[in-house]
């Protein structure tokens, strides 16, 4: 089901959302960055942007978490889960972030189900803007999340010049056009070929950046890497964790209990595997010692055709965030570049 | 709620990003691309800066000893008590001093000193951390005079040639290691003069190895190279820099090896070459000479005064530049002017209304062991300062302690007052970069329980002691501190957003004054070796570091497996002295002895044995006052 | 959907020192008391939470085949079980589990079963051999072979003499370094091996202990013609969530706490760093 939306009337509609909920959308802010926020306002919203480099991930997996309350009535404890079931609508967001919010539902979907992250995702909205001009640091064409998709958003909206094309993907999507139905019509059949052909244009402007996923899943499954690479490439990386903390696939996390007025409160953590003492266990012992073996974990939990195999989905989704924030050089595309060429720096 | 954009609390470089909270409290940190610094990256722990504010175990309460019963009291009876005593003691004539912090605010610091120096009279006032970096300072001082040399991330960034003196630039400040990566990428020379293979020195072109302590002997050889690479521009070196002939004659007999000259020709071939520097791990006036050398070396390549080049001091904490530029120091004024400098000392006295003592006052370690009475400013002296557990015992006979804090420190502890502050994450205020630059910190959310900015306390203080102004804000001390020191007066205008202001004094026209190192070695006895202070820095103890969940745990790790400490070896060494890995040895020096744990290192030179900073309190008695000393070993 | 973090109050019934740094606990669900609504295989952990400090993985010590109360038995190590080893009689903990894939106890109906253990390595296998003591009549011979540093690091001492009694188990117990008034074996688990007589093509054996005994053990096992799906062991790894989803515990795309802690030699070998 197609429809279009003059762009005058997005103000409006975004008002009726507003009504029903908190509405994330990607907004200027305090100091010049485009970041996600919750909207004041419908005219915060920017439609023409970069893609803000803390990845919405936040919105169903907060940084810390609160996932359990534990009280103490005299000598007894009380346990109860901590709920948020607030409705949500992420609008605005690109086709690689709509892929990873799918491919972490996925993870925390599977035995057993997460009921604290499940809560938030069903109770989520998630309307795409698709990238008619790919970013300078993507390679969304390489994992299969972009520019545009064909599922996984409840609403795909792509940018016609004076109008919005929309694509509704489930239930939540049409029940987001229902909340201002006046707005919305029919998409006639040449607004349908001008959005095929803007996919068609957006797949042929990919920059340097492209690269060879599936060459790099296909040598890290087969275990061709050579750990000569992994100790090189090691001495670039800074452990600063940043590529998990940007990552929209991350969901690595710990566990620990909070102080807070009287009680406890059992919070689950952002955590990132790059970190030496991530593995460390109490006995002190620490099967990733070494800094080439904890990239090796990271890109073989990313990239290896097992996982893909176990989850259905590709761990990276091309948004090219590791890259802008990756403290050393060993992002996404050059790991892979030099597992394709093996060899590193040469 | 809109996320909150603030400077990082950990180390010097100044990187920015934006604390993310909720009506619960704090949630987490993004990051900022359109930070200068950071440009959309942080390392593990500004990923983490939420954390300690959150998690830790916070001072929420003034607290008051009294009769050896720690009760707990308001603001008002704290502030009397706080008073009262102290003008006690002062009365009665016995000494009081003041601790400065290398974490707290230049609003802090500024006020912490206004209230020792126009307040108690005293110029007993200083900073932990100081101990540490105060040969460094000296040394490039002695160089450039009032100058203060600095160089930006981005100058190393573009520089042709980077000469580092390594001690783990990588955990130390993660953001400069970038900058050293991102140029050695773009083709950048490298030179690392180390005593152990790290990361940084197997990415550079050039390792000239030294033993800990003697880098110097390795700056005199490079300086002798640069001599040597040929008929030089006479002229032009004595036009900037005074003592040349005095710096050859001193540099006749240096060893020069042939990585020294490559080395040495990379340096002057390069049109941007910057000089990174740690403290030392090194005794007061040869650390000082090292520093000098260095400087020395960048004088007369051109380098200093050069656009693009010159020296970077690497200092370990966010605001070792801020506490000095607020003259936390017993011979130093705001500004970092000599205590005797006769227009900033008229300047401050108009300012404060107050005559300033003029004798020098006590450095810290000597502040701990000489007062009746000791104002301690967001800091932990034992965790920081080289005396390690003797600090904590002395701490213990003052009979009047006040700490002003944030966490559960082993020093709030004893206090005999506790004055709850704000966090970073909770108070307005400036800090001060290794670079120079002055950036804010915003408040993202309210201090727990009655904590209150630290400014606010300290201001009140001042108004106790009849030195007071007006403050309703931070902004409004900033004010002030610009008054004090001009160089801080355009800093006043910082804008919202990432605004930050350079306070680099440029050259004053004066010639530097070139010195070499001449370190004289170490050499220890016959079948002896050198033990050596390893780093300057116990970021463990932190509590920005341990009370983070996420950061804490390789320090907590490794201080569970080795409750003893441990010292560390090459494999040579280890299997001449007979002894395995893990296993005891016993060190004895001239000081004293102790036995301690072992532990092997492929890439320590022999000869040499290292003792982290963090477990120096372990070989106390072997160490001394000293950072090296020539060692006995033996099983145990 | 379930609150997979929430956890079930239980109270300490009882607290045994088994050495110095072990202790055994008896926990009882608080709000179910018999427990009945907790099945679990052995070989399965649960993660134990020390309100106000966090949750820790261990192995369950209790057999399922006696409902009621579980057991477990803790070496202090950390902060948790530092905190842990200060509860007593009536203190409560909470349980979240069970989890982990348990022993194949089915598969092994039948079969002669050898356990060899190491110091701490004996807890997890306990559960089993409880198992398999009280339904003695489904499996063949019981064959355990137990070591510790000294005498004081031998755990469940009382068992071990139950066990030693009972004329359908062969029991052979030794210890590295003997002292005062031990009669026992003296020396490394892999010695009592030239002691006993084992059957490979029938035998399931199960090893638990510190890593080097484990290569050791494993090593003979197999040079005596064990396959490697007979030699099964147990996997330890930094663990948090317990569930598959913190990513702690993760060697290549397997989950230690789902698909193990439970595997044999041949998944072993296949586990990719």
């Amino acid at each position: 089901m197609v429809f279009t939306i003059p762009k005058e009337g997005t103000t409006q509609w975004l008002e009726k959302l507003l009504e029903a909920g908190e509405v994330i959308a990607p907004v200027r802010g305090p100091c010049g960055d485009v970041i996600f926020s919750a909207l004041r306002s419908p005219t915060q919203v920017l439609w023409d942007f970069e893609n803000p480099l803390h990845p919405p991930k936040q919105f169903v997996l907060p940084q810390t978490d609160p996932l359990v309350k534990i009280k103490l009535n005299g000598q007894r404890h009380e346990v109860e889960p901590i709920h948020d079931d607030a409705p949500r609508t992420l609008f605005n967001v690109r086709s690689c972030d709509v892929k990873g919010i799918a491919f972490l539902t996925r993870m925390h979907e599977a035995d057993p189900p997460d009921a604290s992250y499940l809560r938030r995702a069903r109770n989520l909205t998630i309307i795409s803007l698709a990238c008619t001009t790919p970013c300078p640091a993507g390679f969304c064409v390489c994992t299969d999340s972009g520019p545009f998709l064909s599922a996984g958003y409840d609403l795909q909206l792509t940018d016609l010049g004076g109008s919005f094309f929309a694509e509704v993907g489930s239930e939540k999507g049409e029940a987001a056009m229902a909340k201002a139905p006046e707005l919305f019509r029919k998409a006639r059949e040449d607004e349908v070929t001008d959005r095929t052909a803007l996919e068609a244009v957006a797949k042929t402007r990919f920059g340097p950046e492209t690269c060879h996923f599936g060459s790099a899943m296909r040598r890290i499954s087969t275990g061709r890497v050579q750990d000569a690479l992994w100790e090189k490439m090691g001495d670039w990386c800074l452990e600063c964790g940043g590529c998990n903390m940007v990552c929209p696939t991350c969901y690595c996390f710990s566990v620990k209990d909070l102080r807070q007025n009287g009680a406890w409160v059992r919070c689950r953590m952002w955590d990132s595997c790059q970190y030496n003492a991530f593995a460390l266990e109490a006995s002190g012992h620490n099967p990733r010692a070494h800094r080439k073996e904890r990239m090796k974990r990271r890109f073989f939990h990313k990239a290896s055709a097992q996982y893909y195999t176990r989850d259905s989905m590709v761990g990276c989704v091309g948004c090219g965030r590791c890259i802008k924030t990756c403290l050393g050089s060993t992002h996404m595309p050059a790991v892979v570049a030099a597992i394709r060429k093996g060899k590193w720096h040469e | 709620m809109l996320p909150v954009p603030t400077t990082c609390p950990f180390c010097a470089c100044g990187c920015g990003f934006y604390l993310l909270a909720n009506q619960g409290g704090l949630v987490g940190v993004a990051p900022s691309e359109t930070h200068p610094v950071s440009l959309g990256r942080l390392c593990a722990r500004g990923w983490s800066a939420h954390e300690a504010a959150l998690w830790g175990n916070r001072l929420r309460q003034p607290l008051v000893n009294r009769n050896g019963k720690v009760e707990s009291a308001s603001w008002n009876e704290a502030f009397d008590h706080v008073a009262g005593r102290i003008k006690e003691l002062i009365a009665a004539g016995k000494p009081v001093g003041v601790l400065g912090s290398a974490r707290a605010t230049n609003e802090e610091n500024y006020l912490v000193g206004k209230l020792a120096r126009a307040g108690f009279q005293t110029n007993n006032l200083d900073f932990c951390y100081r101990s540490i970096c105060a040969p460094l300072l000296a040394g490039l001082e002695d160089v450039c005079g009032e100058y203060t040399p600095s160089v930006s991330l981005n100058d190393i960034e573009s520089s042709q040639t980077i000469l580092l003196i390594e001690g783990d630039l990588a955990t130390s400040h993660p953001r400069a290691a970038s900058a050293v990566m991102a140029a050695v990428e773009k083709g950048a020379h490298l030179v690392t003069i180390a005593h152990t293979k790290t990361q940084m020195s197997r990415l550079g072109s050039i390792l000239l190895p030294a033993k800990p302590g003697n880098e110097g002997e390795v700056i005199d050889g490079l300086l002798a190279a640069v001599l040597d690479l040929g008929p030089e521009d006479r002229a032009a070196v004595e036009a900037r820099c005074e003592g040349y002939d005095a710096l050859r004659e001193g540099l006749k007999s240096v060893k020069i090896t042939a990585e020294m000259r490559q080395a040495a020709e990379c340096i002057v071939r390069a049109t941007r070459a910057t000089f990174l520097i740690p403290p030392v791990s090194g005794e007061g006036p040869p650390s000082r000479r090292e520093a000098a050398a260095l400087a020395t070396l960048a004088a007369v390549t051109g380098h200093l005064g050069r656009l693009g080049s010159g020296l970077l001091p690497l200092l370990a904490r966010n605001n070792v530049r801020g506490a000095c530029d607020m003259g936390i120091a017993p011979d130093r004024l705001p500004g970092y002017r000599p205590l005797d400098d006769k227009e900033t000392q008229q300047r401050l006295q108009d300012l404060w209304g107050k005559k300033l003592p003029s004798a020098p006052g006590l450095d810290a370690e000597s502040i701990l062991q000489s007062v009746n009475g000791l104002i301690v400013l967001a800091d932990n002296p034992p965790a920081v300062l080289p005396m390690g557990q003797r600090a904590m015992a002395a701490l213990g006979k003052i009979e009047f302690v006040v700490a002003l804090e944030a966490f559960l420190t082993p020093t709030a502890q004893i206090a005999q007052v506790v004055l709850p502050i704000a966090s970073f994450a909770e108070t307005e205020g400036t800090i001060t970069s290794m670079e120079g630059r002055v950036q804010k910190l915003r408040v993202a959310t309210g201090p727990p329980g009655e904590a209150r900015p630290g400014w606010q306390v300290l201001a009140e203080l001042c108004a106790r002691f009849e030195v007071g102004a007006s403050y309703s804000s931070a902004s409004d001390v900033l004010l002030e501190v610009g008054q004090g020191s001009p160089e801080y007066a355009s800093v006043r205008e910082l804008e919202d957003g990432w605004g930050g202001v350079g306070v680099t004094r440029g050259p004053n026209g004066g010639k530097f004054r070139l010195g070499v190192a001449k370190v004289p070695p170490l050499t220890p006895a016959e079948g002896a070796y050198v033990l050596v202070r390893d780093g300057g820095y116990d970021w463990g103890r932190d509590p920005l570091i341990s009370f983070s969940p996420t950061l804490s745990r390789d320090y907590q790790s490794q201080r569970k497996l080795f409750p003893n400490g441990f010292v560390e070896m090459c494999k040579q060494d280890a299997d001449v002295i007979g002894v395995h890995p893990g296993r005891p040895v016993k060190l004895t020096s001239a000081q004293g002895n102790a036995v301690i744990p072992t532990r092997v290192r492929t890439d320590l030179t022999p000869g040499v044995l290292l003792v982290p900073y963090a477990f120096r309190d372990h070989l106390a008695s072997v160490l001394g006052t000293h950072s090296a000393t020539a060692v006995k070993v033996e099983q145990a | 959907m379930n609150d997979v973090f929430l956890p079930e109050i239980a109270c300490i019934e009882k607290v045994r020192d088994e050495t110095p740094d072990t202790k055994t606990f008896t926990l009882r669900f608080r709000d179910h008391q018999n427990g009945n609504h907790f099945h679990f295989l052995p070989g399965q952990f649960l993660e134990l939470s020390v309100f106000g400090c966090g949750e820790a993985p261990f192995c369950i010590a209790s057999s399922p085949t006696r409902p009621g109360v579980l057991e477990t038995t803790v070496r202090h190590t950390g902060q948790l079980t530092d905190q842990l080893r200060k509860l007593g009689n009536g203190d409560e903990v909470g349980i979240r589990g069970p989890f982990g894939n348990g022993f194949d106890v089915q598969a092994a109906r039948g079969k002669d079963m050898l356990f060899v253990a190491g110091g701490i390595g004996l807890p997890p296998l306990r559960s089993l051999i409880w198992n398999v003591l009280d339904e003695r009549d489904r499996f063949g011979k019981v064959t355990i072979l137990y070591g510790a540093r000294t005498p004081h690091d031998l755990v469940y001492k009382d068992e071990l003499e139950v066990w030693g009694k009972r004329s359908d188990v062969e029991l052979l117990v030794t210890v590295d370094v003997a002292e005062h008034d031990w009669t026992g074996n003296v020396g490394v688990v892999p010695i009592l091996f030239q002691k006993v007589t084992l059957h490979p093509e029938s035998t399931l054996a199960y090893v638990c202990g510190p890593p080097i005994m484990i290569r050791f053990v494993v090593r003979d096992l197999l040079k005596r013609g064990f396959k490697e799906e007979s030699v099964i062991s147990t996997l330890e790894r930094m663990m948090q969530c317990g569930i598959g989803k913190c990513n702690h515990c993760a060697i290549g795309h397997r989950y230690v706490c789902r698909d193990g802690p439970v595997f044999d030699y041949r998944q072993i070998a296949e586990l990719v760093e």
